[in-house]
């Protein structure tokens, strides 16, 4: 997208997987949104009822292969002495910069699905709030963690 | 081992305990009194519950009171409290950033004072209470932390900067509080009742419907009557929160003194401040006057009041304020700098279509075509908040203003800054626009929308 946000861009991917993690998400919340339109289906007039049904399926059949190849190409992320660097969005892209003295702790989560796939979702918590580097694979996180408590550590410092 | 506190902290904790079970006490007592009726024995069971109430919450300030001990060594204040469970605390002389002072009618009563130990983790109240102290024992701790750490007392001796919150800037800032947090609540309840009533033509709504107002001009007074009382319920709460308002600067901190009821002296180290909000809310705009907030890291869990820097001055005076409180974060609210003329009309479009669909459904719902002059507040407000929007980045400061309900503008220095961000969605790539955030704390972020994308850019890039 814009030149603006593709400057000195990070470069490093999500884990392979998080493509598979993204579409078993999609796929499901487009089922899950067929059955409930389907039963609520008495709110809308006759003629308009089929939509109910059409449009998750068709969110379904087009939407699985391609959205979330799209995120996963559009998110990008680095680790920087300077600091963390996010890149990531569809519809809008947002860069975000998290300067290493801000860093007060880094927290790694893994649920069920991730654990079997070998991934695992980074946060990163600033006085300010988190930010999160979701679907990296497990050596990644651990990696970008001790990397980060290091770069935090040896920054606190001079901030 | 150890000092107790003084025996006033047993009213002190009664007073707590009853507060905390408060509810379930006036529940327990309303259903004993009015639940079989008003009569005399319902009243005298009354009494005695909550005499009984009294009475139990005595004995547990007495317990607390005599389990609670504290001491000072030379290194450290320790808090030791409890009966069965016993809980430590160990504060570092070295780490106290300050001995905050409270004192609420109770302490008043008994002429003692609560003493809050900061440290550096902030987070609400301090980590260590000390519930009741008599002048003696206030000195000795006073004393104690100052030869660990000078700063973090308050010299009442040295003549400091101070603001005084006047009478007269006290009664303007209570009448134009306006909170809409207030009467929100009370116009939800009022509009559920009237549908209980009016929905439901049982034969107690019937005849509570008759209590109801019939004509447009009894409805119209009803309404002004509440908003009326909302109001000054309003001004009562901003009363009894910034009486005796005062802020300080002293040395390496902020003092701010502030309440009618509950006295209480917060103490705000400046290496802390990471930004000042300067908040010009919807009546307060008219007559040029602001509020300034403050945002703490490490206090965002506390109460809004506590990060109040001062409640009222007028707009103009904002930048000597802060020159003579708060040099580090000092700027000036004006002379912002808009974003591109292009600009407005995303500004327009947003608000425009959601107030048009919602004034489309509302109207189709009630069947009054009439509703949709309301889709008129979404440009209205849409214009209002491109007027309201500016930057600027000079000498590393950064000045921000937005608007929701409030103008708000953010003025702090570009480098402490938790993290920063540049947002474009695909229309604005269009347009060749884009967003800048830049979040200083919890509570405050420096948000400009539709800047020039090569503006943003910089931008972005010079706080980088």
């Amino acid at each position: 997208m814009a030149d603006v946000l593709t400057l000195d861009e990070p470069s490093r991917h999500l884990a392979p997987g998080a493509r598979l993690v993204w579409r078993l998400h999609w796929a499901g919340a487009c089922i899950a949104a067929g059955v409930v339109g389907v039963m609520a289906r008495e709110v809308l007039p006759e003629a308009w009822r089929p939509l109910l049904w059409a449009l998750p399926v068709a969110a379904l059949v087009l939407g699985t292969p391609v959205v979330p190849e799209w995120r996963w190409r559009r998110w990008r992320w680095e680790v920087r002495a300077s600091g963390i660097d996010l890149r990531r969005g569809t519809l809008q892209v947002r860069r975000t910069l998290i300067p290493m003295t801000r860093v007060q702790h880094v927290e790694t989560t893994r649920g069920v699905l991730e654990q079997s796939l070998k991934l695992a979702t980074v946060q990163i918590h600033t006085a300010a709030g988190s930010h999160t580097i979701p679907l990296l694979s497990a050596d990644d996180a651990a990696q970008l963690r001790t990397r980060i408590a290091a770069l935090a550590r040896t920054e606190a410092g001079g901030g | 081992v150890g000092e107790r506190l003084h025996p006033a902290a047993i009213a002190v904790y009664a007073v707590q305990a009853l507060r905390e079970g408060a509810f379930p006490l006036i529940t327990i007592l309303a259903v004993s009194v009015f639940g079989g009726g008003l009569d005399e024995r319902a009243l005298l069971r009354g009494l005695a519950f909550a005499a009984i109430g009294a009475l139990g919450a005595t004995v547990l300030g007495a317990l607390r009171w005599a389990s609670t001990r504290y001491r000072t060594d030379g290194e450290t204040i320790r808090l030791r409290r409890g009966w069965l469970s016993v809980k430590e605390t160990d504060v570092p002389l070295a780490r106290v950033q300050a001995l905050d002072v409270e004192q609420g009618p109770v302490q008043r009563l008994f002429g003692v004072r609560a003493i809050h130990v900061q440290t550096g983790g902030g987070g609400a109240g301090g980590e260590i209470v000390l519930g009741a102290l008599g002048a003696a024992q206030v000195a000795r701790l006073r004393e104690l932390v100052a030869s660990h750490r000078p700063d973090a007392l308050s010299d009442e001796r040295e003549q400091a900067p101070e603001r005084v919150l006047t009478r007269r800037m006290l009664l303007v800032g209570a009448l134009t509080s306006g909170q809409l947090g207030v009467i929100l609540p009370v116009l939800a309840a009022l509009s559920q009742m009237v549908d209980d009533l009016v929905g439901d033509p049982t034969e107690g709504g019937r005849s509570a419907g008759r209590l109801l107002p019939d004509t447009v001009a009894e409805w119209a007074l009803a309404g002004a009557g509440l908003l009326v009382a909302a109001w000054l319920l309003a001004a009562l709460g901003a009363i009894v929160a910034f009486s005796g308002f005062a802020a300080r600067r002293d040395g390496d901190v902020l003092r701010v003194r502030r309440g009618l009821v509950q006295r209480r002296e917060v103490t705000l180290p400046v290496a802390r401040v990471r930004a000042v909000r300067v908040v010009e809310g919807v009546l307060r705009r008219p007559l040029r006057l602001a509020t300034l907030r403050v945002e703490v890291v490490g206090y965002a869990k506390e109460a809004a009041a506590a990060q109040t820097l001062f409640p009222l001055l007028p707009r103009a005076e904002v930048e000597p304020f802060l020159a003579a409180l708060l040099p580090e974060l000092a700027d000036d609210p004006g002379g912002l700098e808009a974003p591109p003329a292009r600009a407005r009309r995303r500004y327009l479009l947003a608000p425009t279509a959601a107030a048009l669909v919602v004034a489309a459904l509302a109207a189709l719902a009630l069947g009054t075509p009439w509703l949709l002059i309301a889709g008129l507040a979404g440009p209205v407000h849409g214009w209002l908040r491109w007027r309201a929007a500016g930057w600027r980045l000079d000498d590393g400061r950064l000045a921000v203003s937005s608007m929701m309900l409030a103008r708000t503008t953010v003025l702090a220095p570009a480098a402490n800054r938790e993290s920063h961000d540049l947002a474009q969605t695909a229309l604005q790539r269009r347009a060749r626009l884009a967003d800048l955030e830049v979040a200083f704390g919890k509570s405050t972020t420096a948000r400009i929308r539709h800047l020039d994308r090569d503006v943003a850019r910089g931008l972005w890039l010079r706080i980088t």
